[in-house]
């Protein structure tokens, strides 16, 4: 006889391991399943290690596309043996993690609210749709989530940029110098520059020491400062005794019994090559919004020919992503500028906020949505590989070129847009009729395309920028490109989300405001599927908070038996 | 010029006639010497100047590397004599001076043999483009000064660089040099600037944990910042 667990969840990442503590600390027994191996941040993690002394001074390769000491195992934007495809005229790429923790392990660390505005988007604008929630139904987990996370951040009181309840928030680190220059400009240009929000401890938690200010945050963190689930919400989980976990667990399907009702999940166990099941009182699904769709279409009954808790025949579409560009510049007047340690927390201090509400709501701007800023104002970052582009910048070779090498090191600064895209028709994935990945799995086929809104959207940054870099006296490094060619690819800023999302109408949603299915009520999705709408804010605080939310609401079921 | 340009006009199968028309632009070998190769037959590849490179294998760190204990899986195959010139020419790019040593004092060609000898699509790209430069200079070197780039002066060596290394001014057909300069200064200077020396050099000084809060700029850049800005009709944020 199988063993039955109160839950079982698929996915350790940023939704799975919020569910498997929330979960297990109300006494509920846990079963985690993880497409990975096991992965030890504490012994694994390469803090300190400088990049002369990795393979190809740690320059990412198809291998480690994002370096070599890079927190991602077994993944990136094609892992070995489970391809996926793009439809003819799209391109769309999937960054993907197998280990434990998954893409928390190496994540920016951003973490934003969505406010007022963001969860009711159509109402607004009459674009994409509302959610079933208001930002005051989830205010309150976003608090417990940030406190047991752990951001820093400052409450400035802006129009739909929540502040978080008193004490909650980490006091931000110190503004750097390419930081300071831009808040100048911003202050004059009647820009808000603000703390950034990430997830970075500037005060310990528990076991998690503070940042000390010192080796990236993508390569994992052994002091548990920048959060990823390994290093928090997953030994808080095992601490209550209530947690399995099985890694390398592939799961391909939810299993439904005869009453329509998920009895568990069917997967392969990637060392044996055998197929398992998994059996639980309920299923919550968090393997990321892409391979949460993937599960649910490939899970085909006679009551559900077209997948799993797809009445709607919503699973799969939505499919939303932020909107990425990108523009660099160089600043003259921060030649040869004192050099300081500009290390900080190895990720933005300060960052723009959308401020252009009140234009848009009057219809001044040829974009529904908002976006923020990112910089790159390191500086003075430790070199890798690119430091050789100054080289480029300076032309030339020898002792002319040591003394240029230094006076411009420290003289640029990137401006990075992240914005929101408003759900489409043109994309969605789909399960691909050619292809099967190395275990028989049929795969994705992903459809992408882009709307004039998010076009326009980076042509107004585009245009900000440029007066931002004015400004400063900054000459533009990026050259001059169209909106076109500057946005980013689908799915390359890896904030996939909306592929079965939470509504408030089973005809047109597959989950309700709790991520559970309209048609099957003991399985949940906690992952970022379930987004209504892709507020420009990065998605995995909001991923964890509604997983909180999520939970609360099965274990109260649970608790009733009313499943 | 040179002469027995006969014999020195070494090109294998892989660099093949447009480096050969290349040469030929810049006028430096006899026009009746290269003419012969431009026709329809290219003739078997001779030895090279600097030796055959070993066969690149295909031997990759993988998507689950050891990151605490990196080590390099891949075998160098580049030849003493393309090191040697590799070595001259990272020194060119960056000598020593009074702040820091030269590029080969401190492990550059060996990174850079490390770099096209590894077998991801970029590395074999430069591959290609490093090991015809070095080929290609070495030619141009002893066909102008009848002497290895190696062993040749400083006035020498800049004279064949400043064909190539400044891509507005370059010489007319050189493009694909002026390519391996580019690529190849890249090269020495990303390497040069990650080692101890180099980043001491350029001033890095982080990498090292700080107990309590992050202090932010020093007194010195927080004044040279106001000064910056004072410049820009800014004022420093509160």
């Amino acid at each position: 006889m199988q063993e039955q667990y109160d839950a079982v969840v698929v996915g350790s990442g940023a939704g799975g391991a919020m569910a498997a503590w929330v979960l297990a600390s109300k006494g509920l027994r846990v079963l985690m399943l993880e497409a990975g191996r096991h992965y030890d941040p504490y012994r694994e993690t390469p803090m300190f290690a400088v990049n002369r002394d990795a393979p190809l001074r740690g320059t990412g390769t198809p291998d480690k596309e994002f370096g070599y000491y890079d927190a991602t195992v077994d993944g990136g934007w094609e892992v070995p043996g489970e391809p996926y495809a793009s439809a003819p005229g799209s391109e769309f790429m999937w960054w993907r993690s197998r280990m434990l923790g998954g893409r928390t392990n190496h994540w920016a660390r951003n973490s934003f609210r969505m406010g007022p505005y963001d969860f009711k988007p159509r109402s607004r604008d009459g674009l994409g749709v509302d959610w079933p929630i208001e930002y005051e139904d989830l205010a309150p987990w976003y608090d417990r989530t940030e406190t047991v996370v752990g951001v820093y951040g400052r409450n400035d009181g802006l129009e739909n940029h929540p502040d978080s309840s008193p004490g909650v928030l980490h006091k931000p680190p110190a503004p750097r110098v390419g930081e300071l220059l831009i808040q100048a400009a911003c202050n004059e240009l009647k820009i808000p520059c603000i703390p950034a929000r990430r997830a970075v401890l500037t005060r310990p938690i528990d076991n998690r020491s503070a940042c000390f200010y010192a080796t990236g945050c993508g390569r994992g963190c052994a002091i548990g400062a920048a959060f990823q689930t390994t290093t928090s919400l997953i030994p808080m989980a095992l601490a209550t005794g209530k947690l399995t976990i099985v890694t390398d667990a592939m799961v391909y399907e939810v299993r439904l019994n005869d009453e329509g009702k998920a009895e568990g999940v069917g997967y392969v166990d990637k060392i044996t090559g055998k197929h398992e099941a998994a059996f639980g009182r309920s299923v919550v699904l968090a393997a990321s919004a892409g391979e949460t769709a993937r599960i649910l279409l490939n899970s085909k009954s006679e009551s559900f020919p077209d997948g799993a808790a797809n009445s709607s025949g919503q699973v799969g579409r939505n499919l939303m992503d932020t909107v990425g560009a990108a523009m660099g510049a160089q600043f003259p007047l921060l030649e040869n500028r004192p050099t300081y340690n500009e290390d900080g927390a190895m990720g933005m201090h300060m960052y723009i906020p959308f401020w252009l509400y009140k234009e848009q709501a009057r219809g001044e701007l040829d974009f529904a949505r908002g976006y923020h800023y990112e910089f790159g104002a390191d500086g003075r970052a430790e070199p890798g590989m690119g430091i050789a582009h100054i080289a480029g910048f300076a032309g030339g070779y020898g002792r002319k070129l040591k003394e240029d090498m230094r006076r411009y090191y420290g003289s640029f600064l990137d401006f990075v847009c992240r914005g929101e895209m408003i759900p489409n028709a043109g994309s969605r994935c789909e399960i691909d009729p050619d292809s099967k990945d190395r275990w028989g799995i049929p795969t994705l086929r992903f459809h992408f395309k882009w709307s004039d809104h998010e076009l326009n959207m980076v042509r107004h940054f585009q245009k900000a920028t440029k007066e931002i870099i004015e400004r400063l006296g900054g000459k533009l490094q990026s050259g001059d490109v169209s909106p076109e060619q500057a946005i980013s690819k689908g799915g390359q800023i890896i904030h996939e989300v909306g592929t079965t999302r939470m509504g408030d109408d089973s005809a047109t949603s597959v989950t309700n405001q709790y991520g559970q299915t309209w048609d099957v009520r003991n399985l949940f999705v906690a992952d970022g599927g379930v987004f209504a709408s892709k507020a420009h804010k990065n998605p995995t605080l909001t991923i964890m908070a509604l997983a909180w939310r999520s939970s609360d609401y099965l274990a109260e079921q649970l608790g009733k038996r009313s499943l | 010029m040179s002469s027995g340009s006969d014999n020195r006009i070494r090109v294998d199968r892989r660099t093949t006639i447009k480096w050969l028309a290349a040469t030929m632009a810049v006028a430096h070998t006899g026009c009746a010497t290269t003419e012969k190769y431009l026709g329809d037959e290219i003739p078997p590849a001779p030895d090279k100047l600097l030796g055959s490179a070993g066969a690149p294998g295909n031997v990759r760190y993988g998507t689950d590397a050891d990151l605490v204990n990196p080590v390099v899986p891949w075998s160098r195959t580049m030849t003493e004599a393309q090191l040697r010139i590799a070595s001259s020419l990272c020194d060119v790019i960056v000598p020593e001076d009074g702040r820091s040593p030269a590029a080969s004092a401190v492990g550059v060609p060996d990174f850079i043999d490390e770099w096209v000898s590894a077998p991801y699509p970029q590395q074999r790209s430069d591959r290609e483009i490093i090991l015809a430069g070095l080929e290609w200079l070495e030619q141009q070197s002893q066909d102008r000064f009848g002497s290895s780039f190696a062993a040749a002066g400083v006035p020498q060596q800049a004279q064949l660089l400043d064909d190539i290394a400044y891509p507005a001014d370059a010489v007319p057909g050189l493009a694909e040099q002026v390519e391996f300069f580019e690529r190849f200064r890249y090269l020495t200077v990303g390497a040069f600037y990650t080692t101890e020396a180099g980043t001491n050099d350029i001033g890095y000084i982080g990498n090292v944990a700080i107990k309590g809060e992050y202090p932010g700029p020093s007194d010195e850049a927080l004044a040279h910042l106001a000064g910056v800005l004072e410049q820009l009709g800014l004022s420093l944020p509160a």
